[in-house]
Parts: C-alpha cells; structure tokens; sequence
C-alpha cells in the first residue's frame, strides 16, 4: 500500500513516475460543451469531464494600478494534472490567491466547484477553501506543533468533530508515508518529510483540488522527484492537482498539461508539453 | 455551540502557554497598565473625597430674633427641610451657642469676656446644611424673607470661590484620568497586537485551510481575555499587599474623610478585572479583525 520511494536509484524513480500517459482516463468525446470553454481547457476538444475550476476572462489589477492577470481563460475538468508555469511576477501567485479567494478578480469570473468565489457571501469562503487543499514552497508548518498536530489542526480549526479528527490523520500520514514520524516536531524532519507533512495537512480533509506553489521549490533534486510521485498518486485518487513550478526538468519529463503565463497573459496552454515552448 | 466554546477555550489556554514569553510579557503590561488605572483610580477617589469634606462646609447660618416662638421655630425647620437644596437643618439655643462660645475661649485659654455680661447676647440660629454649595444663594434668599430672621451670614464671595475651585479641579481629575486611561487602552492594544503578530503564520494556516471567522478570533479573543484575568489578578495582589502599609500612613487621612474603604476596595476590584478582561478583549478582537476574510 506504500509505494513510496525511500530508498533506490534515481533511475528507478524515473520509470515508477514517468508512467505510459494512458495510465491517464481522458475521455474525449464531441458533446455540447459551450465552444468558449472547450477552447481554453488546453487540449484542444471537447471535454466531457466536469470542470472543477473555471477562470472565465479574468482581469486583476492591484491597487497601483499594475495588471497582474490580463483577459485569462482556463477550465481545469475534474482529475486533471496542471503544470503553471512562468517567470516570477507573471501571475501564479495571483491566479492561486484568486482560486482561494484570497484576492477578488476584477473583472470575469473565478468559479470553483460550480460556486462564483466572487459572488460567494463572507461566510460561505471557509466552505470553498476547505475545496481546496494548499502546499507552499516554505511548508508552513507551526514549529511547535508535531506532525500529527499540524494535520489535525487542519481540521480542529474547521470544527471537525474529534472522533473523526485522529482516523483521519492516520489516514493522511498513511498516504504521505510519515506514520512512524508522527510525533516528531517539523525542526526534526528533513526538507522532503516537511513537505509530505504540508500536503498531508493539506489533503486531510479530502480536498476536491491541490494547489501547489513551488512544492519544489527548496528541495534538493531526489526529494523533489519523491514530491513529485506523491502529487501524482494524489491525483490518480481522482482529486485535481495545479501545480506552479520553476522545475523545467520535472514539467519536461512528465509530459502533464502546461499552462504558461507571462505578464498575465496565458501564452501557451498544451497537453503534454514542456516547460519550454516546443520547436 | 458548546463543543465551539470549549474548543475555543482549551485553544486560547493552549496558545497562552506555547507562547509563555510574549503571553508573559503581554500580562506583565497589562499588570503595569492596571496598576497604573486603579493608582489613579483611588487617588481621584480621595481627591473626590476630600473636595466633598471641603464643600460640606459649606451652610447658611442665620441668626434668629430672640423672641421666636417653639410652633414658630418648627414650622420654619419643617419648611426648610421641604427645599429641594436642603440637606438637613439644625438648630442651635441661645444657651447652647453660648456653651460652644465659652468653650471655644476655653480651648483657646482666653478669658470668657461673657460672664462679665448681665445677659445672654448670642442669638439662636439655624445651621443650614446644602446638598449642593452652589445652592447657597437660593437657600440665603429664602432666610432672608422670614420675618423671625435677624440675619443671614453673608458667605456668598467664599462659596461662589469655592465652587469654581472645586469644579475645576473636578473637571481636571476626570481629563486625568480620561488621559490616563487612554494611555493604558493604546499601550495595552498595541502589546497584544504584538502578541497576535507573532502568530500570523498560525492565523494564515487557518485561513488557508479554511477555518470560518469564529474559529480563528474566538480563541484570540479568549486569550486576550486570559492575559487580562492574570494581569488583574496580579494587580490585586500587588494592591491588597500595599493596601496594608499604605493605610497606616493614610490612617488619619481616611478617618477624616467621608470615604469608605469598603466601597473604594470594591470599586477597585471591578475597574482592574472589569478593564483587564475588556482591554485583552477588545485588543485581541482588533488585533485579528486584519486577519480574518475581507
């Protein structure tokens, strides 16, 4: 049940996770999807799967008046694995505040789960991010909480009922491969065992989509890969992943959907590409 | 809803402790902060007090004519006691204010020049005590018309003197401690903003994982409620062990004063829990306010 990586050659690694893509379910059927949205869901037809989040002509502006998000199109159907890729400052980080309604759209909608986070009254956006399952390149665990506490707090702040509280976690920590680490503090565990305890944390509660911000971002090249095959067993239990990286060789290698932003335009939108424009 | 309280409670307990420095600092604050509004507190107290003393003095005497009547005595003290300005009303014999003179030349061992005298030349008069000195004008008018009054003391200038001094200084102590108490409000805010600062990484947490308003302010607010419990239960008994010294030195002070140490101490208690536990309180509620769903 734990096929997680803790030991062997990087070539290993490399064959366990660069798995056939039709290992993928994409059924793609002509139906009578709205022709604005199957233009934008990156693969070029129709899709029949339902879409979990939709970004319909979004426009940000910030108060200084700087465009961070211009005229953007994006549907992510249900289960699908999404590589945001781009310089610094092109847009990631609004695009996730956005989605978690952290930041409001200026203009167009951000529909998540079939709920305008716009339109969503105050006490309602607990709701719509408990959808939503958050991993950061800086972990954000709490140092003084132990592993199983920082999951759990996922749910105790949410007002989850203690029974359900402890089957739960053992569930998370099952899934991350950090069962025997439970009761260690975040300043004992190495980078990647910090990382698996941010995504546990964030798929305690049984997130319809990840979003991960630079998961990567401060691990060495092994550990990343380990994140890597964590994300994509996530996903392969059916829950959407969106995943803003920097890691060309990772986006490269596993052939997943691209989409590229640059100065808040989505300038490429590809099933299967690179982390650089092919040709 | 009881499951949210205690899940509240056991959160802010939990949260004072993991962070026992800045909780402690934050209750060593609050505790300066206390001390500082009940010291003010009590002295405005005997401050009031002795103002109060002050102006009790405050009377109309009037000088009865000798040949005043009992029925014509009582029905003049029962019309006076029937003036809204009135406090109380005594009267003092021809016998008796030459009693008080006598004895008054006695403790000043100075020879009584009235026994030298045939008769008795005191008069009678009435002591009018006031609820308030500024009715002093009415209440000497009043003395004036009656036909049995041989003459009002005329103390107008002393008292119209008098009640602008104490009105100012009224006026003085309650910006003082208005000042006072606005100095504590901003220090105390400000130290648990701090407090709550140090915990943004915990707060956003919450938010990311989508924790509901309630859930991330009540545990704050009970925390700021806690800070403020300690603080005002170390202030009390930094008080009561400086009660006991400090009324031996004030002993005399208080004994003159129409002040009661009972009311003073119950007031006290319920300014520094009452403040204690509303500045943690607000304080924390302003502190999270920045941090909740916009």
């Amino acid at each position: 049940m734990l096929p997680l990586i803790t030991g062997g050659s990087l070539s290993a690694i490399l064959t366990s996770v660069l798995r056939p893509p039709e290992a993928r379910p994409d059924s793609r059927v002509e139906t009578g999807y709205p022709a604005g949205l199957s233009a934008a869901n990156g693969y070029g037809v129709v899709d029949t799967r339902r879409p979990v989040l939709v970004l319909n002509d979004v426009t940000k502006t910030y108060p200084n008046g700087r465009d961070a998000l211009k005229d953007v199109d994006l549907v992510v159907p249900e289960g699908d694995f999404v590589f945001l890729v781009g310089a610094s400052g092109a847009g990631k980080s609004t695009l996730m505040k956005l989605l978690i309604r952290d930041e409001l759209p200026t203009r167009g909608t951000v529909t998540l789960d079939g709920d305008d986070v716009a339109r969503l009254p105050r006490r309602k956006v607990p709701m719509v991010r408990r959808k939503i399952g958050i991993v950061f390149q800086d972990f954000k665990l709490l140092p003084r909480k132990s592993v199983r506490e920082n999951i759990a707090f996922a749910l105790e702040v949410t007002g989850t009922p203690r029974r359900k509280i402890r089957p739960a976690v053992d569930r998370a920590l099952a899934l991350v491969g950090l069962t025997r680490q439970a009761e260690q503090y975040p300043n004992q565990l190495s980078g990647g065992e910090q990382q698996r305890t941010a995504i546990a944390r964030a798929l305690v509660h049984d997130p319809r989509i990840v979003i991960a911000d630079e998961p990567t971002g401060n691990l060495d090249p092994l550990i990343s890969w380990e994140i890597l095959q964590l994300l994509l067993r996530i996903n392969e239990l059916g829950v959407t992943v969106l995943m803003a990286t920097h890691d060309a060789d990772i986006v490269t290698a596993l052939r997943k959907r691209v989409v590229a932003l640059e100065e808040g335009r989505i300038i490429r939108d590809e099933v299967g590409g690179g982390y650089h424009r092919a040709g | 809803m009881l499951s949210f309280l205690f899940f509240s409670i056991s959160r802010a307990w939990q949260g004072f402790w993991r962070n026992a420095a800045m909780s402690l600092a934050a209750t060593a604050t609050m505790t300066l902060m206390l001390l500082l509004l009940a010291g003010f507190w009590i002295i405005q107290a005997g401050f009031l007090a002795s103002l109060s003393y002050v102006e009790d003095k405050v009377g109309v005497v009037a000088d009865l004519n000798d040949g005043i009547t009992t029925g014509e005595l009582q029905n003049l003290e029962t019309r006076l006691s029937a003036l809204p300005e009135v406090k109380s009303v005594e009267y003092t014999s021809k016998e008796q204010a030459l009693a008080n003179y006598r004895a008054q030349r006695a403790a000043q061992d100075q020879d009584d020049l009235t026994q030298y005298l045939a008769n008795n030349p005191l008069p009678a008069s009435l002591d009018v005590k006031l609820q308030r000195p500024e009715d002093y004008k009415a209440v000497a008018e009043f003395l004036q018309l009656e036909p049995k009054v041989a003459k009002v003391q005329n103390i107008q200038d002393t008292t119209d003197r008098l009640v602008s001094i104490t009105t100012f200084l009224r006026t003085f102590g309650v910006v003082l401690l208005a000042v006072i108490g606005a100095i504590v409000l901003f220090i105390v805010i400000n130290t648990i903003r701090l407090a709550v600062l140090g915990r943004a990484e915990e707060i956003e947490v919450m938010r990311l994982v989508g924790a509901s308003d309630a859930f991330i302010r009540w545990p704050f607010v009970f925390e700021g409620a806690l800070v403020g419990l300690f603080g005002a239960a170390v202030t009390l008994g930094v008080l009561v062990g400086a009660a006991d010294p400090l009324s031996h030195f004030m002993v005399g002070f208080f004994q003159i004063l129409p002040i009661s140490v009972g009311s003073i101490s119950r007031d006290v208690t319920m300014l520094v829990v009452g403040a204690g536990t509303g500045l943690g309180v607000a304080g924390a509620w302003v502190s999270v306010r920045t941090y909740l769903i916009r």
